[in-house]
């Protein structure tokens, strides 16, 4: 019934196609229109479906499968053109068209000087088509297809400015690492294929408690390489390095691809097969531990960042940190609602931090920053704003979707003190390294003496404006959020512990963090210099992210380098061209001994006519 | 050809005998002849002589075609095929210059030599196949003499083999024409005005 | 009359004639030889026609010697052309196909 649901998939296509043809064809402001008209219908057609679907009673709701071609029908193997319209791919698309309208249409304005405007509409209209593939696939398959279609995307997005060597670098970094997050995803497809006998979502489900035994090798095996591509989608220890760098692409795709839908496409993934997950408890252990870890290591790394993109990087990288701790106990839908929440806010923060950087000429260091709280009030209060719901003050969204992961790391079954205890000490390193940004930005006074900042004009604050809006209120979705996404979750819906002492020892430890960060920037100089002074070598192994991108280069990068420069010597020149050059040279050599038969004399060749004459006379005769 | 020789040699000396015994050895020494001319032709040195044999090795084969009932090509032999066709071959080589050509003899002879001579026994073997099919024609030495070698020939000519003779007409029109457009002197413009 | 005898004498001036034709280097008596060669098909023809009694080889052969006389025209022609403005007749000279 839900057989409209394709122009979710067809309008962002046909704006991908559309702009990539005729795109420099069209007036600045046709692009635009088309740009965002083909997301903004994808959104309004998926209003319609959840509208749909909440006339439906709750278990009616999972399992519609929409096949548009059946493709691929042999005995073994079954593989239709079909997309899953449920509870958790519709929750997907809202944010995922929502938030996304809302960037395009911030991003007509940010992106108005820029010469190649159609290209970049084109490219995140394909990316808003690549992701909701990923959410609304049926089948491990597609699931794929569009996992790595977002992987391109975010390659052309982020290398969108080709003139920038490094972000061309970046580009190539972010795809590698994505590539190896692929091929787990695929050799995990073939072991799914393995037991399974198919790749689609509601076959494999409704089979894997008989399949597998609790800690089953194959569930497994499953597990920990869908977490492969998961962690190096989303941007987890140890496959992190590529986020950081992502942030020389243009602003907009900062906040569409890099903290509101791709990289959560790792949590979503954990999500669609809490099946297969909850049967492999080791492996729901491992994803919670290196969540909380990734929370607090991303966390330490943003405390000392003066680039105000990086700083919001490592937030992202430690928050979603934080929706891998909520699916790795076992909470999934608050895993998703705090995806939803943090959509919200982080795409706030990037899309104020673009309106900054567009007002200050392109300038993005925050200690050339300062003072912008009277030139620019309407990003003032929305950064604010998420600055709050971002550090869990209480009573915004981020509060109340935070507070119910750090609370079900402890009670939930698979929680844990420890996890707990990691958990809160994030929320205190965010809330910290969120106001000082925040002080950084706006307040004291400028400390960039020629610029002139203006307020944005209202193409780009509309959008802030209604993401702050979300962000303040949207707690109030919470629980019709998880009583929506039960029946994925097999109608679990985590409950709200009554437990005082944690709770008011995590609210009191997230708004220490932002205590310490007024008490160190707001009150004079000295303080802080002092502070640098004391933790100078943490402050240097901090701000060199851990060296990891510096270890890597040595163990994996020289090295491989070097074998592909040894191949290419060897292998390539010296083999292949070798035999392939030789194919040729043989041929030459043959036909210039075969030439010397070819001497132009007539005699000669007469004489060649008749022995063969004589020849064939031999076999006419004789034979 | 050797049963008339063997009939003579029983004595067996009648009118036919004889006759045929005197026609055989004609006819033998007139192939021979021939053979002889031919040999002329490719061993001299000089072309005119080459030319001259060759006439005189057409006119042996016209003598030939005599004792073989063909009269209407024996005269055709000798008038188109000696008459003109030489003709013009001795008139080109006095155009092209006749010089003698000096001998020598290189191992691309000797191999060429070996290959004919190969070529020659192996068309000997014909030989010994004989008749592929009986004899079975109506036009017998009888009734072409009665109505005449020409015009025997014209009747089956013109009624059977219409269309090659049609077609031989068209090739010779046709070899007209692509000589006169290949030997054909370029055609230099007068001088309109003479210098001063 | 048999046909041992024309067969013979036919086959004998044939070769010869190919002889000729490998042996000589002036155009013109390579020519001839391949006159030779068909006068010697002629012969063979005529013979036959005699010994089937049909009238038949002698029709072919009269074809050939139109045939024959149609390209010894031409190729003269030809030799011309190209002998003409040279002044050695040696067909192994004309080797510009080489190679």
């Amino acid at each position: 019934m839900f057989a409209y649901s394709w122009l979710i998939l067809l309008l962002p296509m046909a704006g991908f196609i559309g702009l990539s043809w005729w795109g420099n064809r069209l007036p600045r402001s046709g692009v635009g229109l088309v740009g965002c008209g083909s997301i903004g219908g994808a959104f309004l057609v998926t209003l319609v479906v959840l509208a749909d679907m909440l006339l439906l009673s709750p278990d009616q709701r999972v399992g519609n499968v929409v096949t548009l071609y059946p493709w691929i029908a042999s005995p073994h193997f079954q593989l239709d053109l079909a997309v899953l319209i449920d509870p958790l791919s519709v929750f997907m698309l809202l944010v995922v068209t929502g938030v996304g309208f809302l960037i395009h249409v911030y991003s007509i304005g940010y992106m108005r000087d820029d010469p190649e405007y159609s290209r970049f509409f084109a490219y995140m209209n394909l990316f808003i088509f690549s992701m909701s593939l990923l959410v609304m696939a049926a089948d491990f398959f597609f699931l794929i297809v569009g996992w790595a279609l977002v992987g391109l995307a975010s390659y052309l997005l982020i290398g969108f400015w080709t003139e920038k060597t490094s972000a061309v670098l970046a580009a190539r970094k972010a795809f590698v690492m994505n590539v190896i997050g692929d091929v787990g995803m695929v050799i995990a497809a073939f072991v799914v294929f393995q037991y399974f006998g198919t790749l689609n979502y509601v076959d494999v489900f409704a089979k894997a408690s008989t399949t597998f035994s609790p800690n089953d090798d194959g569930a497994l095996l499953i597990t920990l390489l869908l977490l492969v591509g998961a962690f190096a989608k989303s941007a987890q220890v140890p496959l992190h390095t590529w986020l950081p760098d992502a942030m020389e692409g243009p602003t907009p795709v900062s906040a569409l691809i890099h903290a509101a839908t791709m990289v959560t496409a790792g949590v979503y993934l954990v999500a669609r097969c809490n099946s297969l997950f909850m049967l492999a408890p080791y492996t729901m252990y491992l994803v919670a531990g290196v969540g909380v870890f990734t929370a607090i290591f991303a966390g330490s790394m943003a405390l000392v960042q003066f680039d105000i993109k990086r700083v919001i990087a490592f937030s992202t990288m430690s928050q979603i940190g934080y929706m891998f701790l909520a699916v790795g106990v076992g909470v999934f839908s608050a895993g998703l609602f705090h995806l939803m929440t943090h959509a919200f806010f982080k795409a706030l923060l990037f899309l104020g931090a673009g309106s900054v950087i567009h007002a200050l000429g392109g300038e993005q260091d925050i200690r050339k920053m300062g003072g912008l709280r009277h030139a620019m009030p309407i990003t003032f209060w929305t950064f604010l704003v998420a600055a709050l719901a971002l550090s869990g003050f209480p009573l915004t969204a981020g509060f109340f979707s935070k507070e119910l992961i750090i609370m079900e790391s402890y009670h939930a079954e698979l929680g844990n003190f420890l996890f707990w205890g990691m958990a809160v000490l994030g929320a205190g390193l965010t809330g910290f390294y969120t106001f000082r940004l925040f002080f950084y930005v706006f307040m004291g006074s400028s400390r960039s003496p020629g610029a002139h900042p203006h307020e944005s004009p209202m193409v780009m604050t509309g959008p802030l404006l209604i993401l702050g809006s979300l962000s303040l209120l949207g707690g109030v979705l919470g629980p019709w959020t998880h009583e929506f996404l039960s029946p994925v979750f097999s109608g679990v819906i985590p409950l709200h512990h009554e437990d005082a002492l944690l709770e008011s020892i995590t609210v009191g430890v997230a708004l220490g963090g932002i205590a310490t960060a007024v008490a160190l920037f707001m009150t004079g100089k000295d303080r802080l210099d002092f502070a640098k002074q004391m933790l100078a070598p943490v402050y240097d192994v901090l701000f060199h992210k851990y060296y990891v991108d510096e270890i890597y280069d040595f163990f994996i990068v020289k090295p491989v380098k070097a074998v592909g420069a040894f191949m290419e010597e060897r292998a390539e020149k010296d083999g292949i061209d070798f035999v392939v050059d030789q194919v040729g040279a043989q041929v030459r050599e043959v036909s210039r001994g075969i030439s010397i038969w070819q001497s132009g004399s007539v005699r000669l060749y007469a004489m060649n006519m008749v022995a063969g004459l004589v020849t064939i006379l031999l076999f006419v005769i004789f034979l | 050809m050797f049963e008339i020789l063997e009939q003579a040699w029983a004595f067996n000396l009648d009118r036919e005998t004889v006759f045929g015994l005197v026609e055989q050895s004609f006819v033998f020494v007139v192939g021979m002849t021939a053979i002889l001319a031919s040999l002329g032709v490719i061993l001299c040195a000089s072309p005119i002589y080459s030319a001259l044999y060759l006439i005189g090795n057409m006119c042996c084969l016209a003598l030939l075609f005599l004792f073989y009932n063909a009269e209407f090509l024996a005269v055709v032999q000798v008038v188109v095929y000696a008459g003109a066709v030489m003709i013009l071959f001795l008139f080109i080589i006095a155009l092209l210059g006749a010089k003698k050509e000096e001998r020598d003899f290189s191992f691309e002879k000797l191999m060429g030599m070996g290959f004919v001579a190969l070529l020659f026994c192996e068309l000997l073997m014909a030989l010994r196949v004989g008749f592929t099919r009986p004899i079975e024609g109506q036009a017998t030495e009888d009734a072409i003499a009665i109505v005449g070698s020409a015009k025997a020939i014209g009747i089956e000519l013109f009624s059977h083999h219409l269309i090659p003779f049609e077609l031989a007409s068209f090739l010779l029109l046709v070899a007209a024409v692509g000589i006169i457009s290949l030997a054909k002197f370029s055609y230099r413009p007068i001088r309109k005005r003479t210098r001063v | 009359m048999d046909t041992n005898f024309v067969l013979f004498v036919s086959a004998a001036i044939f070769c010869i004639g190919a002889v000729g034709f490998l042996i000589r280097k002036n155009p013109l008596v390579m020519f001839m030889s391949v006159e030779l060669m068909l006068n010697s098909v002629n012969l063979l023809l005529v013979g036959y026609s005699k010994a089937l009694a049909s009238l038949d080889g002698q029709i072919f052969a009269l074809i050939i010697m139109t045939v024959a006389a149609a390209e010894v025209v031409v190729g003269l022609a030809i030799i011309l052309t190209i002998f003409r403005t040279r002044h050695d007749l040696n067909v192994d000279h004309i080797n510009v196909l080489k190679g």
